[in-house]
C-alpha cells in the first residue's frame, strides 16, 4: 500500500545539456547510458547508429564544457557495436558493456583500452545481452542478462560469482530486464523492463520487494528502464515507454513524476545562433502545440521540450537528477527541492 | 490438377489466396487457412487481430536506430521487419497497396516518423471507406508537406495537392478540369501542420539538430481558410475539404479508378497508369464487380476487395502467376519462408537494400506516380538482384524456416531414399504449394537425379535440398505471384 505523503519531495527543471550529433562532434546520437565520475565528469554513452555514427563514449561536465570521446563503433577491441551500459569501478575504471559483442570492455580511468570479456550464451558465466551494469558493495560487477532474464555477477576480471533471477513473473523472476542501481545502503534495484516494475534486492540477492503494475497512473509503470537512489532511499524510475521519471521514497510512497521540460542547451543555443534562418523561424515555434495524439510516445515525438525515451538517470552531488533521453539526444537536469 | 487437403480445400487455390492478399505461406500457415475453408481463410485475412510477431517496444530499445524516427534506411527496415514477422499480413499488403498509389517519399521529407505515421494509418484506413482514408491523407502530415498544402493559402492557393488528389489519388485524368483542380485546392487551404515555418526550415536544411526530428502534427487554420463558395465538379457551396471529397467519393469515375488499381495490384497486372484514360480496362467485368461493391458499401474498400476474393474471376487458374512479383513481395515472401526474424537485428538493413537495388526503396518511391509495376520490375540488373537474394537467403539452412522444409522432407522419407520427382513436388509444396510449368519441373527433375542418393536426415541430403530450393527460388514461376 502506497500513499503520498504531506512532505512529498519535488524536482525542479534545471537545464539540459545535449545536442544531435549523428556525424559525430560535440553532441550525442541515440545515448543509451551515462555515469558521473569521481571528479564530476558526465560520461555520456553515444550510441549512435550504422549508418551515419555518432558513436562513442562522449565526456562533458554540469558547466557543459565538452572533453573527449572514448571508443566508437566497430567490432576490434575496444570498440562496441551496440552499447548499453557504463559504470565506474572504484578506482575510476570505465566498464562498458556491448549487446551485440556480448562483452564487457575495460578502459582505465586514462581511457586507454584494457581488455574485455565475455561469452554468449545461456550458461553460469554466458549472457546473451548484457544490458545493465553496476558495481556491488564488495566490489563485483552486476551484469544484467537481458535475454536470459537474470542477474549474474562476476568479478571484475570477469570471474563467475553467482546469478540472480530466471524468466517469469513471479517474485524475483524477470521479463527482459535492464537496468540495474546498486543504492548507497547496499541493495539491488532491477528495472523489470517487460513486467513492467522494479525489484528490489539485498547485496546477497535475496528478493525484498517490487514495484508497479502496467499502466500510465501512479505507481504504474509502462516498460521501465533504469533506476536511481539517493542517499535517503529516495527511488528515481525512468518509466521508459510512458516517457516520464517517476519518484518515489524509499517505502515506494509515490513522491512526483515529471513529463520533460527541456530547453536549448549552450550547445543547442550556439547552433540555433549560427543558423540565421532557422533561429527565424524557431522564433515563432510553439514546442506545445495542440495534438490529436494520446500515446505518450507519439506526445513525446511532437513534443520536443518532453523527454523521449528516458532510458537512464544518474545522480549528481546526490541533488540533481540527469534524465538521458535517447530520442532527443540530450540529458535533463532536475534539482531535488 | 489441384492439390487437396484432408478437408478437401482446394490448397493450390488457398495458396494463391495467400500469395495476393499476404506474402505466400509456408507449408504449416497453407495448412492452417486451408482448415478453415476458402470462405473461413478469407475471414481469417479481413478480421486482423493481433499483427505484433516482434512487438515495436523490443525494436525500439534493441535497434533503436531502427526506431521509427530515423533516417530513411532505417525507417523503411522498421516497416520490414513488421512485414517480415507479421501475424495479419493483409493489413501490410493493404499498407503497401496504398503507399504505392499515395506515393510519398521520405526522399524529400527528411525524416521517417512522419512516413511511418502515414504507413500505419493506411493500416487503420486502408481496407474502410475510401471518404474516410481520404479525409485522413488530406490531414496526414507527411502528405501535405510532400505536395506542399503547408503553402496552400486562402490568398494564393497552390494547386498541388488539389491537382494530384484529383488526378493521382482518386479519379485519373479526363475527369476533372482546370477549374475543379482550383477550386478544389481552394477547399483545402488551411490544411497545415503546426509550428509549419520551422518544420519547413529544419526538413529544406535536412538537419535533425538541435534535439532530433520533431514530429509533424496536423493544424487546421481557420483563419487561412477560403470559406467561399466554389463550384466543384458541377456542385456549389462554401466547401471545405471534407466535403470536396464527399463529391469526389460519390463520382463513378473515383470508383472505377480505385477499382482498376486494385485490379492492377490483387488480380492481373494492368496497363501502368498513364496509360489508363486511353485504354480500356483489361477486365471490365471485374472492375465492374469492385465498383457494384464500393457503391453498395459506403466506398468501402474492404467491400470491393472481398467481391473479387469471393468471385469466379480471382479463383480461375488463368489469374495464377498472371502478376510479376514486387521487389518487396519477393524479398518479403523469401524472408518469411526462410524465418530468422524472431529477434530485431541489424541483418534486416540486408532485406531493406536489396528491395532498393530491385527497384522499390520503401517510403522513398520514384515520383509522386508511385512505382509502375509489371514488366518495369524487370530488367537484367534487377532480375540477378532477385535471384541472389532469394537464393541466398533460402542457402541458408542454418535459418528457421529452411531448417523446417528439411526436416518435414526427412519426415515424409523416414527411409531416407527420395527419389528426384519427389524432392521436387516436396520442395514446391513446402515453398507454398509453388506450381511449375512442366518445362521447368522437367529441369529440376533433371537437376535432382544428378545429385544422386538423397538422404535428407543426413547433412549431404540437406545440402541437397537446399540447393533445389535455391534452384526453384531462381526459376521464373518464383518471380510471379
Amino acid at each position: 500500500m502506497t500513499t503520498k505523503t504531506g512532505t512529498s519531495l519535488e524536482l525542479e527543471y534545471r537545464d539540459t545539456n545535449g545536442f544531435g550529433a549523428a556525424q559525430g562532434g560535440r553532441g550525442y546520437y541515440l545515448p543509451v547510458d551515462l555515469a558521473v565520475r569521481s571528479d564530476g565528469r558526465i560520461y555520456v554513452l553515444s550510441r549512435g547508429d550504422a549508418v551515419q555514427g555518432g558513436n562513442g563514449i562522449k565526456i562533458t561536465d554540469i558547466e557543459h564544457n565538452w572533453y573527449d570521446v572514448i571508443s566508437g563503433r566497430g567490432r576490434s577491441p575496444g570498440e562496441f557495436i551496440s552499447a548499453t551500459a557504463i559504470v565506474f569501478d572504484a578506482n575510476d575504471r570505465i566498464f562498458m558493456a556491448d549487446e551485440e559483442l556480448n562483452r564487457i570492455t575495460i578502459f582505465d580511468a586514462d581511457h586507454s583500452y584494457v581488455t574485455h570479456w565475455g561469452t554468449q550464451g545461456s550458461g553460469d558465466g554466458e549472457f546473451d545481452g548484457p544490458s545493465g551494469l553496476a558495481f556491488d558493495r564488495d566490489g563485483n560487477l552486476l551484469v544484467v542478462d537481458d535475454k536470459n532474464h537474470r542477474i549474474q555477477r562476476y568479478t571484475p576480471e570477469g570471474g563467475y560469482i553467482s546469478s540472480i533471477g530466471s524468466h517469469g513473473s513471479g517474485d524475483g523472476e524477470f521479463n527482459f530486464p535492464w537496468g540495474v542501481t546498486v543504492a548507497p545502503d547496499g541493495n539491488i534495484y532491477v528495472a523489470d523492463w517487460r513486467n513492467d516494475r522494479i525489484q528490489r534486492f539485498t547485496h546477497d540477492g535475496e528478493f525484498i520487494d517490487a514495484h508497479g503494475t502496467t499502466g500510465l497512473g501512479e505507481n504504474q509503470f509502462h516498460r521501465p528502464s533504469n533506476t536511481a537512489v539517493d542517499t535517503d532511499g529516495n527511488i528515481f524510475v525512468a518509466d521508459w515507454a510512458n516517457q516520464r521519471v517517476q519518484v518515489f521514497d524509499k517505502s515506494w510512497n509515490f513522491q512526483t513524476s515529471i513529463r520533460g521540460a527541456g530547453e536549448l542547451s549552450v550547445w543547442a543555443a550556439e547552433y540555433i545562433d549560427a543558423n540565421a534562418d532557422e533561429k527565424e523561424a524557431r522564433s515563432s515555434f510553439d514546442p506545445y502545440p495542440e495534438l490529436d495524439v494520446e500515446d505518450p510516445h507519439e506526445v513525446s515525438a511532437r513534443t520536443e521540450p518532453y523527454f523521449w525515451d528516458p532510458v537512464s538517470l544518474a545522480l549528481f552531488d546526490d541533488t540533481r537528477l540527469l534524465v538521458l533521453e535517447t530520442g532527443r539526444h540530450r540529458f535533463q537536469v532536475w534539482e531535488k527541492v | 490438377m489441384a492439390t487437396t487437403t484432408k478437408s478437401g480445400t482446394d490448397l493450390d487455390l488457398i495458396a494463391h489466396l495467400l500469395r495476393r492478399a499476404g506474402f505466400g505461406a509456408t507449408r504449416d500457415e497453407l495448412e492452417e487457412y486451408a482448415s478453415l475453408g476458402y470462405d473461413g481463410a478469407l475471414d481469417r485475412l479481413f478480421n486482423m487481430g493481433d499483427p505484433e510477431a516482434l512487438p515495436v517496444d523490443l525494436i525500439r530499445r534493441h535497434q533503436a536506430e531502427q526506431s521509427d524516427n530515423r533516417i530513411a534506411p532505417a525507417s523503411g527496415s522498421h516497416w520490414m521487419y513488421r512485414m517480415a514477422t507479421t501475424k495479419t499480413p493483409f493489413e501490410e499488403k493493404i499498407a503497401l497497396f496504398w503507399h504505392r498509389v499515395f506515393a510519398t517519399g521520405q526522399t524529400k521529407l527528411i525524416q521517417g516518423k512522419v512516413m511511418l505515421s502515414q504507413i500505419e494509418m493506411f493500416r487503420k484506413y486502408g481496407l474502410g471507406s475510401f471518404r474516410d482514408l481520404l479525409i485522413q491523407l488530406s490531414r496526414d502530415p507527411a502528405m501535405i508537406v510532400w505536395l506542399d498544402n503547408q503553402d496552400n493559402h486562402k490568398d494564393n492557393i497552390n494547386e498541388n495537392y488539389g491537382r494530384e488528389i484529383l488526378e493521382l489519388f482518386a479519379m485519373g485524368v479526363g475527369n476533372y478540369s482546370e477549374q475543379d483542380i482550383k477550386e478544389c485546392s481552394r477547399a483545402f487551404t488551411g490544411w497545415t501542420i503546426a509550428n509549419m515555418p520551422y518544420m519547413s526550415i529544419r526538413m529544406r536544411n535536412n538537419t535533425l539538430r538541435p534535439y532530433g526530428y520533431v514530429a509533424w502534427q496536423y493544424q487546421y487554420d481557420p483563419d487561412d481558410h477560403d470559406d467561399g463558395e466554389k463550384t466543384f465538379l458541377g456542385e456549389t457551396g462554401n466547401f471545405n475539404g471534407e466535403d470536396v471529397i464527399e463529391i469526389i467519393c460519390k463520382n463513378p469515375a473515383t470508383a472505377n479508378f480505385v477499382a482498376r488499381h486494385l485490379y492492377h495490384y490483387f488480380q492481373a497486372d494492368e496497363f501502368p497508369v498513364p496509360q489508363w484514360p486511353f485504354e480500356e480496362p483489361k477486365d471490365p467485368a471485374a472492375i465492374q464487380l469492385m465498383v457494384d461493391a464500393y457503391f453498395a458499401n459506403d466506398y468501402s474498400i474492404g467491400a470491393m476487395l472481398r467481391a473479387l476474393f469471393e468471385s469466379d474471376i480471382f479463383k480461375s487458374e488463368e489469374t495464377r502467376y498472371a502478376r510479376i512479383k514486387s521487389p518487396v513481395e519477393l524479398v518479403v515472401g523469401t524472408l518469411r519462408l526462410a524465418g530468422g526474424f524472431d529477434w530485431p537485428t541489424q541483418e534486416i538493413y540486408k532485406a531493406t537494400a536489396a528491395c532498393n537495388y530491385m527497384g522499390q526503396a520503401l517510403l522513398a518511391p520514384v515520383s509522386v506516380e508511385g512505382w509502375m509495376g509489371g514488366g518495369d520490375w524487370i530488367s537484367t540488373g534487377s532480375m540477378v538482384q532477385r535471384i541472389n537474394f532469394a537464393s541466398g537467403t533460402v542457402g541458408d539452412k542454418n535459418k528457421k524456416g529452411i531448417k523446417a522444409i528439411v526436416d518435414g522432407i526427412s519426415e515424409r522419407h523416414p527411409t531416407g531414399d527420395v527419389n528426384a520427382e519427389d524432392l521436387v513436388d516436396d520442395c514446391l509444396e513446402f515453398l507454398g504449394a509453388l506450381q511449375v510449368g512442366d518445362d521447368t519441373r522437367e529441369g529440376l527433375v533433371v537437376y535432382a537425379r544428378e545429385q544422386g542418393e538423397i538422404d535428407p536426415r543426413t547433412d549431404d541430403g540437406a545440402n541437397k535440398i537446399v540447393s533445389m530450393l535455391q534452384l526453384i527460388v531462381s526459376a521464373r514461376e518464383y518471380q510471379l505471384v
